[in-house]
């Protein structure tokens, strides 16, 4: 870290574009921003980059451990050092002993800004911890009073700076909602510097993270240092928290780890990937979010970026491809529609079986409306649905309805596993004959192969169902199916 | 019981009818048949995960049902809460609740007391009457952190025994009690059922079951086997509870919780 | 340093804020109190919940709801913030509950995404809807003014028949209330935090039981027909009330300090809810003076300086706590096991 530090000269605190673009329309702005010659433009471009990887990669390690609103408590605690750490530039020590402490003096120091800030996050966290282990209160009031705590004192240093006589306190204000404009030459090697720390720290101890993270129990158990890589990580993220402070603010730096590390969470299963996706999602919010402020002055850029990183989890929250809601939802509406598909289907078969007819012979839609207790419109919908899927053909005008030959296999596979599972209930777990049925109407839908395998092994015998009904066999799945044009109609009810 | 219809005593306690519940429509509980008759002590056992917390649960409506139904002498359970003590497993709370012993306690006389008015003295007899029926009474000004484990179970037991129900569901009441206290909670369990209470007992221990109660539920994701003591605690039966998961029956339970998702 | 941290005198800093600007300083103690009670009272339900960050998230998201109801309804009335504030409210806790029950995505996280979401939204409403009339600014949003609380004063001019009735009742004729021939009912933002911190203090009375209840065992609150969603929701409602009628005076964030702080103190100091409650208003009110000559002395914002005082109270419970205390456990244990003994003796005894 103190390489790192030693890295960043001391010198003046650069201008803030914010303040000079304030005369430019929209689209001037826009344009000057994506022309990329501003130097300015360049370092908040460069920052918001930085601060996307630093925080996406952390993110990540925080969300599965659950520890997002410990980022949060840490997040805000290190305004107090913030404030320390510009006070602390106004000092001047001529002697061991010979302090002084000149107002005048105050600049915004990065470096000195950067070590108060990680020393009150590190006390933070260090307060949680101890509040944890020697009282009764719990872990979410330790971290709320911590969080409050801590910002109180901020506050206070703060509008106590605001009072001082000094021209040199802009700058600070910018640390509550952040100002990517303000980031200067000095963040941007601060945050370098930072960043590829984490990034190495990351690559190096990948392992040890990940363990940690599933398996704090196991961590141990294979004499890996928990406790030590837990502070490790702390100081990590909040060395990403200080970089990220110029630019999102103290209030919304927590979103920066959390939103676009959760994002990606719901899109792998696998920690690598979503660390990528993470540092994806992180820099693209965090650049966009730079934009959008640097279009319009008085816009903050933190809000812009967290609102960015937000739309990135709503679109993976709603459109996520296995865990999305609305995925979930299309899933759910097209296996409703297949299981509708399906009961037809096994209407159709149970009609034919009544009557003891064939698998060729074709069914009116009326008997199968009457058999599924439902109205004829109902039934034709339904009808023709499977002819879409190619189950069935309709004869007649469509008021007559034939297997065809992969419709009547799913229709026998459907029975075979309905009365296969009524069976298993009755014979095995001991459930009374005439409640099975319920269970196995939903059960018939999500059978699959080797559970029905499994099921014919355990079963003795699988020729009858407990009601006395014949279960169809491989013999009947494939019989040999000669589909006529339209059958004999005008069967009567047997 | 003035509302237990003198019809041929078709009103049991509890009666449930082909009850399948669980969490997020993964079914836990298969087609749950029982009907427990007045007066009993009825022992449920079964390997952990057996869903013997969640079939306490789903009678008490904690748990929805995605099929069957529960009657509570006769009638749902919603219009009979007030005849319904409920004992929870002793992890399920907060004992660093900063309430004392005797506050607990009162608790079960809420149900007694209604919207906006205080317990009176009246409840605060009753009270202190269960308090030391499990001889706890010298601690009714402890905060219920300084409590053992045996003693905090004896402080839900009397909790319950204020509620004056008529069924009560215990989960797991003997767990990391000492003999003693085993003891003494068991001879408080027949006291109640010679008042006439019915109580279903969540319990752990084999041997033990045997001698504290009338009658057994063999649990195992669906009812094993339910009766007498004598008659249910034979090997084979215990052997098809114990011995094996219907594993099938999990794998399928997976395959519709997986679909709901 | 001196500069920067002005000496302590003891005439400035204790005596002049009540000699001098008697008026001032007793509205703005009194409006610190009536926050940090409310806020303590249902602090300590949501600290028994474990939800003291849910508390957290509704105060940064009343934001956008009181700048939506700005937007719409142009004017800072009470009543559409407070509709604001609620909407908000309970959108979080809907969110919260959507995000994190609907996908894998733990609580934790989803209670950051959604406060963190709401309130960039509000900072940005805010920073659009920017005109001279709004006076609801982004540093405003979150450590609040209160110092301003006193200079809208509500004030009617009194007959001389009245003013010769009100300058005998003692209380009322001290320069808080009369200046001149003027009678000072109060500031209007103190007097909504009166009635909502003496309507929160009337519920926690009436639905003790109900309260107790559903946060301690929620398996037993519905065996005996008590609906714990409800009175879920009802909190979460009164806590968004709360909060925005504390809001322009402590702002977002300090209003946490003043939920969370006095439970915890209290919770150290007492094992039972009403003598907690009643730890908590104490808390409330030695916060509040204390805050305000911090405020005085180090010429710093005062809600700040109230959170201040409020945390060192807190600190000085936990050194100094009976049970907990960090005294005691330097101190060693001795007393603690002689206690217990002495207890299981008479346990045995009876
Ligand atoms: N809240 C829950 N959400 C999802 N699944 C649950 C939940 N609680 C229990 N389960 C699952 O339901 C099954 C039955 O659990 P239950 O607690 O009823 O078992 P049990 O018989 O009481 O076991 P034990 O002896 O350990 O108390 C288990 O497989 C468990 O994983
Ligand atoms: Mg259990």
């Amino acid at each position: 870290m103190w390489v790192v530090l030693a890295l960043v000269p001391e010198s003046a605190w650069s201008a803030k574009i914010g303040d000079v673009a304030e005369e430019s329309s929209l689209g001037q702005q826009a344009f000057r921003f994506l022309s990329f010659r501003d130097p300015s433009v360049r370092y908040a471009v460069i920052g918001s980059v930085m601060l996307g990887i630093s925080c996406g990669l952390l993110g990540c390690f925080i969300v599965v451990r659950k520890m997002a609103l410990v980022g949060d408590t840490l997040s805000h605690a290190v305004l107090p050092g913030v404030a320390l750490g510009f006070l602390c530039s106004g000092v001047s020590a001529s002697g061991l002993f010979d302090w002084s402490f000149e107002v005048a003096n105050i600049t915004k120091n990065p470096a000195l800004i950067f070590c108060g800030a990680v020393v009150a996050g590190v006390a933070g966290t260090f307060l949680v911890n101890t509040l944890k282990q020697t009282t009764k209160i719990k872990e979410d009031s330790a971290l709320g009073l911590t969080l409050a705590s801590f910002f109180a004192v901020g506050i206070c240093l703060l509008t106590m700076i605001q009072g001082l006589e000094t021209g040199n306190k802009s700058g600070i204000d910018k640390f509550m909602f952040g100002q990517a404009a303000a980031i200067g030459e000095d963040d941007i090697r601060l945050m370098l510097g930072v960043t590829l720390l984490i990034v190495a720290v990351v690559f190096l101890f990948y392992k040890e993270l990940l363990v940690t993270s599933f398996d704090a129990g196991f961590a141990r158990s294979i004499a890996l240092p928990s406790q030590w890589i837990h502070h490790g990580l702390m100081l990590l993220v909040a060395f990403a928290v200080v970089i990220a402070l110029q630019a999102v603010g103290v209030v919304l730096v927590s979103a920066m780890l959390i939103t676009p590390a959760a994002a990606a969470y719901l899109l792998t299963d696998r920690m690598h990937r979503m660390l990528f996706l993470a540092v994806g999602f992180g820099v693209v919010s965090g650049v966009l979010g730079a934009f959008i402020s640097f279009l319009k002055p008085n816009i903050p850029t933190g809000p812009c970026m967290v609102l960015g990183a937000s739309a990135v989890f709503a679109v993976a929250f709603f459109g996520g491809p296995r865990h999305g809601v609305l995925t979930r939802w299309w899933r759910h509406v097209s296996r409703s529609k297949r299981v509708q598909r399906e009961n037809t289907l096994k209407a159709l078969f149970q009609v034919l079986e009544r009557r003891d007819a064939q698998p060729e012979e074709s069914v009116s839609l009326k008997e199968l409306a009457e058999r599924r207790r439902e109205t004829l419109d109902d039934v034709s919908g339904q009808a023709s649905a499977l002819k879409q899927h190619g189950l069935v053909t309709l004869h007649e005008e469509g008021n007559k309805i034939l297997f065809t030959p992969s419709g009547w296999q799913l229709a026998c596979t459907i029975v075979r596993n309905h009365r296969l599972w009524e069976l298993y209930l009755t014979n095995e777990a001991n459930i009374a004959p005439d409640h099975v049925h319920d269970d196995a109407e939903q059960i018939e839908h999500v059978l699959g192969d080797d559970v029905v395998r499994e099921l014919e092994r355990m079963l003795d015998d699988t020729t009858r169902d407990p009601h006395g009904r014949a279960i169809p066999g491989f013999a009947d799945i494939h019989k040999p199916f000669a589909p006529s044009a339209p059958g004999p109609s005008g069967y009567g009810r047997s | 019981m003035a509302d237990t219809p003198a019809t041929n005593g078709v009103n049991f306690p509890l009666e449930i009818h082909d009850l399948t519940a669980g969490y997020h429509k993964k079914p836990v509980l298969w087609g749950i048949d029982l009907q427990v008759p007045k007066g009993k002590l009825v022992g449920i056992v079964g390997p952990n995960g057996a869903g013997k917390s969640t079939l306490i649960k789903a009678i008490m409506g904690l748990v929805p049902p995605s099929s069957g139904w529960v009657k509570i002498f006769g009638k749902p359970y919603n219009e009979n809460r007030r005849r319904v003590g409920y004992v929870p497993q002793r992890e399920s709370v907060d004992w660093d609740f900063p309430v004392t012993v005797m506050d607990v306690v009162m608790m079960g006389r809420y149900g007694h007391v209604g919207w906006f008015k205080r317990p009176n003295k009246a409840d605060r007899e009753i009270a202190r009457d269960c308090l030391d029926k499990v001889k706890m009474l010298p601690f009714a000004k402890r905060q219920i952190s300084n409590l053992s484990g045996g003693q905090q179970q004896r402080v839900f037991l009397a909790r319950a025994l204020a509620q004056e129900s008529d069924i009560y569901f215990m989960d797991e009441p003997f767990a990391g009690v000492d003999a003693a206290t085993e003891t003494a909670i068991i001879a408080l369990l027949h006291e109640l059922r010679e008042k006439g209470k019915t109580l279903l007992v969540v319990h752990h221990d084999l041997p033990t079951a045997r001698n504290y109660f009338d009658q057994l539920l063999l649990l195992n994701m669906r009812v094993v086997a339910y009766g007498e003591t004598e008659e249910v605690f034979t090997y084979d039966l215990l052997q098809k509870t114990y011995g094996g998961r219907l594993t099938i029956l999990s794998e399928v339970a997976d395959a519709v919780g997986q679909r709901a998702k | 340093m001196s500069e920067f941290i002005p000496a302590f005198e003891w005439q400035r800093v204790m005596v002049e804020p009540w000699a001098e600007n008697l008026s001032t300083t007793f509205w703005i103690v009194l409006m610190g109190f009536l926050i940090t009670a409310a806020c303590g009272l249902i602090g300590n339900y949501l600290i028994l919940r474990r939800m003291a960050l849910v508390g957290d998230a509704i105060s940064h998201s009343v934001l956008p709801g009181l700048a939506i109801a700005f937007l719409l309804s142009h004017s800072l009335n009470t009543l559409p913030m407070f509709i604001g504030a609620l909407g908000a409210g309970i959108l979080t806790t809907v969110l919260i509950e959507l995000i994190h029950k609907k996908t894998r995505v733990k609580q934790d996280s989803a209670i950051g995404i959604t406060f963190s979401t709401l309130f960039a939204i509000g900072v940005i409403l805010i920073s659009f809807g920017q005109t001279d009339a709004v006076h609801l600014d982004a540093e405003c949003v979150l450590y609040g003014e209160i110092a301003f609380v006193p200079l809208d004063l509500v004030q009617t001019e009194l007959g001389p028949g009245a003013l010769s009735v009100v300058e005998k009742i003692p209380g009322l004729n001290s320069e808080i209330f009369l200046n001149g021939n003027r009678l000072t009912i109060a500031p209007p933002s103190v007097i909504r935090m009166a009635v909502v911190t003496g309507i929160t203090l009337l519920l926690i009375v009436v639905f003790y039981k109900e309260l107790l209840v559903t946060s301690f065992d929620s398996g037993l609150s519905s065996s005996l027909g008590i609906n714990s969603t409800v009175v879920h929701y009802a909190l979460m409602a009164m806590l968004s009330v709360i909060i925005v009628s504390a809001f322009e005076a402590v702002g977002a964030i300090l209003v946490i300090a003043m939920l969370i702080l006095p439970g915890a103190t209290a919770s150290l100091l007492a094992h039972r809810l009403p003598p907690m409650f009643g730890i908590t208003v104490v808390h409330a009110l030695l916060s509040a003076v204390g805050g305000i000559h911090l405020a005085t002395w180090l010429n710093c914002s005062p809600a700040g300086a109230m959170v201040v005082a409020g945390s060192v109270l807190f600190g000085l419970a936990w050194v100094f706590s009976p049970s907990q205390g960090l005294l005691r456990r330097w101190l060693g244990r001795e007393l603690d096991e002689l206690n217990e003994e002495e207890l299981d003796r008479l346990a045995k005894g009876v």
